[in-house]
């Protein structure tokens, strides 16, 4: 019988030691995945076109427009390395930024850039922005042209200050620089090929949309800024998740299968809070929730019960016990996060119980049921709806509630069928577009809120200047209003409310309510 | 036999038809704008205008019906609003999904339900009948999406032995996919043992008190082969019918089971595509559901005689 040799101590610490290496290789070798979720599927790959808020969150990873919104919402430069306006405002020179690469290894020209900006004029591309380029939107756009390889000059037929943001917006697709290999030779979408940090790898239509890492970026040289900045992908790859039950996307998080989820509802908030595994990310957003009224509606077209309302309501108290204490209450049609909020947006309702009663006797109210629609997509819309009524009825105020599913309650909104509706408007990047989408003229376009022609002359101004003194007074005055006017009575804007595993570093969340991850890791 | 196939496929036409008009109307009755959806809270009249007149919604509503119609008469369902995406492809796909989870569950169910129910009608008024049957009501009453949070949240959360979220297709990975099938169904199944128990118990209950059971129990046949020889095929009649009509129940899709385990089936698309009002896709899933629910049942007919000898297709 022989006895099996011992391995010698020099054998032994050398197997340690290929173990280790073998570790580290494959360690280093693993692909990092960050799993997010988003609530339902995304409408296309073609950005600008067929979208909506999760498209235009997911294709801002795959493409980039000349310019794009920074944190403050101002405008940096993205392809552009920067640009000049002249001609009193109607030309602009962009100059772009050199050996920018396409997502197929093309390197990017200023004939992709005219390429790309002349699609997106061209009807049959149907971009959702188009019309803000025609006869009746912000300016026309004459003539795109490239004088050499390194520029490209737009000329548009007035001034306008709602150009480059207008470029720059999500819902516009960032205006996306494309190579002409995304369509096929008859113009039909195949794919985008853009120049952003991540490509598009896979879509499993409603289960999943997988972005790689795109090794041939060329990242920006000032740190990350809202969708503009260095834009420097982490992970290797990132997979979107199509989870539309909330407490299924919360358990994910929970048991690890997801990494980061975002748009939180605000009850799952308290028993995240404390889970020693989960970080939170509250971020405050741009999205504006209150309560409009029907200034056409043979009751609410009293200026005095409208202001009666809003006299009866604690704005500080629903804000809190709606948002819980993620929010601050505005009464401004201005977010608190614009660089034209300040201590004149601040002013709005103070409660005062006597004021209301009083101005209920003077219009004759004598407790008429008023209707507040409200939707149950948005638990707050629809919380803040039941304390309006609690609180409105303090003074007399006999609001009744209606629910009705987002798609039907979008569209008496935009019919302008209704006496009063609690509502949520998307966030909207520029302090004009903030005042647009509630003003207008109700006979043409009946969604319109606040029915005010000098009001309408102010915000004409505010487009035409880029002078920021001017616009701030034109905005103060349009506030002032307002207020004074009650078309709606803004409550607060919303906050963006993401929950991370403890392990998730360089996660932000911005104004704009859509997640970003470049610049986000995994450790 | 081939005769009575071509009548009853003859019969459907008529029963197509008249859903096909009502699934058109009723989606059209229900407020919203599918154009509107699409373009949120900013879009400005001349857009909706556009997208409206490109998705022919403009047209007049005979008009769009006919349209439709005559597609469907050549197997096109039509495109989706949301993702141009073909209709029946994508009803196809994601009904495969779904009839897996369904199917199974069912043949899960029915093999638990049947015996279960037998042993409870055989043993009536005892202790053990009471514990099924009062077992079969609390499943009945069990609402399926807190069935399946809480198994979720068991197996998912705190035990970690199953996958929380996600679906991979059996055509990828089989024992991945049975992995990630394997809540579903069970949700599915014990929801499903609670009506078919019933059923099951209440068919051997009067199947016990014929004649030829007695007959057979004083021949002193055994009381295994009195159950299993002449009261479960006597009994399974009312069951295969009753399988018949949850098949086609479900398979016309298990939504909130969908919901819950995040798996893209059938009755996902079409509540997803309500919310966002995509006629197309919601007209094509409703008459799909149909369809479904007739070849279920004509199967269901077929398949008698081989429990009821007394029943001839002809």
């Amino acid at each position: 019988m022989t006895r099996a040799r011992r391995p010698s101590r020099t054998t032994m610490v050398g197997l340690v030691a290929l173990l280790a290496t073998l570790a580290v290789v494959a360690h280093a070798n693993a692909e990092t995945l960050l799993r997010t979720r988003l609530n339902a599927d995304i409408r296309s790959t073609d950005p600008g076109t067929n979208r909506d808020a999760n498209t235009d969150g997911v294709m801002a990873h795959i493409v980039e427009g000349l310019v794009a919104f920074r944190e403050d919402t101002s405008i940096g430069p993205m392809l552009a390395e920067s640009w000049t306006v002249s001609n009193e405002g109607k030309t602009y020179t962009f100059r772009l930024r050199q050996g920018v690469k396409f997502h197929n290894g093309a390197v990017m020209t200023v004939d992709d850039v005219v390429w790309s900006l002349k699609r997106w004029l061209d009807p049959a591309t149907q971009w959702r922005c188009l019309s803000e380029f025609s006869a009746s939107g912000i300016a026309r756009i004459e003539q795109i042209e490239a004088p050499d390889a390194q520029t490209v000059v737009v000329r548009l037929d007035q001034p306008t200050a709602l150009f480059l943001p207008t470029l720059a917006r999500p819902d516009c697709g960032q205006t996306a620089i494309i190579h002409r290999d995304s369509v096929g030779p008859d113009g039909k979408w195949i794919a985008p090929i853009g120049t952003g940090p991540f490509k598009l790898a896979a879509w499993k239509r409603g289960q999943y949309i997988d972005l790689a890492r795109f090794d041939g970026y060329a990242a920006r040289s000032e740190p990350r800024n809202g969708y503009t900045g260095a834009k420097i992908a982490e992970v290797d790859r990132v997979r979107f998740n199509i989870i539309p039950d909330s407490s299924a996307a919360k358990a994910g998080l929970l048991s690890g299968s997801l990494d980061v989820i975002n748009s939180l509802a605000i009850p799952d908030l308290e028993d995240l809070k404390s889970r020693p595994d989960v970080q939170l990310s509250i971020t405050p957003a741009l999205g504006l929730t209150g309560i409009l009224f029907q200034t056409r509606d043979p009751l609410l077209k009293d200026v005095r019960i409208r202001r009666a309302i809003a006299l009866c309501l604690d704005t500080t108290q629903i804000v809190d016990s709606v948002m819980q204490g993620t929010a601050r209450p505005n009464n401004s049609a201005l977010p608190i996060g614009s660089p034209f909020y300040g201590e004149v947006q601040a002013h709005g309702y103070t409660q005062n119980i006597a004021e209301a009663q009083k101005l209920l006797a003077e219009a004759g109210y004598h407790g008429q049921p008023i209707k507040l629609i409200a939707n149950k997509r948005y638990s707050f819309v629809f919380d803040s709806a039941v304390l309006v009524q609690a609180m409105a009825q303090t003074v007399g105020i006999n609001i009744e509630i209606e629910v009705l599913d987002w798609a039907a309650q979008l569209d008496r909104y935009n019919r302008g069928d209704y006496q009063s509706m609690s509502f949520v408007y998307s966030a909207r990047l520029d302090a004009s577009l903030s005042f647009e989408m509630l003003m207008g003229p109700k006979a043409s376009q009946p969604r319109k809120v606040w029915d005010d022609p000098e009001a309408q002359e102010m915000l004409r101004q505010s487009m035409m200047t880029d002078d920021a003194a001017k616009r701030q007074a034109l905005f103060d005055a349009m506030h002032r209003r307002f207020i004074e006017d009650v078309p709606m009575i803004v409550l607060f804007n919303g906050a963006e409310l993401a929950a991370l595993r403890k392990n998730v570093k360089g996660y932000a969340g911005w104004l704009y309510p859509q997640p970003r991850f470049w610049g986000v890791s995994i450790q | 036999m081939l005769g009575y196939l071509a009548r009853r496929l003859a019969m459907t036409i008529p029963t197509l038809l008249l859903v096909a008009v009502a699934v058109f109307t009723l989606v059209r009755l229900i407020p919203g704008d599918p154009v509107q959806v699409m373009l949120g809270d900013n879009a400005d009249a001349a857009q909706a205008a556009q997208l409206r007149a490109q998705l022919g919604l403009d047209e007049a509503f005979p008009l769009q019906f006919l349209h439709w119609l005559g597609k469907v008469a050549t197997g096109d369902l039509g495109h989706s609003i949301t993702n141009d995406l073909a209709v029946l492809p994508l009803i196809l796909e994601r009904f495969q999904v779904s009839a897996v989870i369904v199917l199974v569950a069912v043949a899960a169910a029915t093999c638990i339900a049947v015996p279960a129910g037998l042993i409870a009608a055989w043993k009536q008024n005892s202790a053990l009948d009471l514990a099924v049957i009062g077992s079969a009501t609390l499943l009945l009453s069990i609402p399926s999406f807190w069935l399946g949070l809480l198994l979720l949240l068991l197996f998912g959360l705190k035990l970690k032995w199953l996958p929380v979220i996600g679906y991979v297709p059996f055509s990828e990975n089989f024992w991945q996919a049975a992995v990630f099938m394997l809540l579903p169904i069970v949700t599915l199944t014990v929801l499903e043992i609670g009506v078919l128990t019933r059923m099951a118990r209440a068919a051997s209950i009067e199947v016990l008190r014929l004649e030829y059971v007695t007959h057979a129990r004083a021949k002193g046949v055994p009381e295994w082969l009195v159950l299993g020889r002449h009261v479960l095929p006597n009994a399974f009649a009312p069951i295969w019918t009753l399988i018949g009509l949850v098949l086609g129940h479900l398979l016309g899709g298990i939504a909130v089971i969908e919901t819950v385990f995040t798996l893209p089936g059938l009755g996902r698309l079409l509540v997803d595509s309500i919310f966002a009002r995509d006629y197309p896709v919601v007209q094509g899933c409703l008459l799909f559901t149909a369809v479904i629910y007739v070849v279920v049942n004509l199967i269901v007919d077929l398949c008698y005689p081989l429990f009821d000898p007394r029943v001839v297709v002809a």
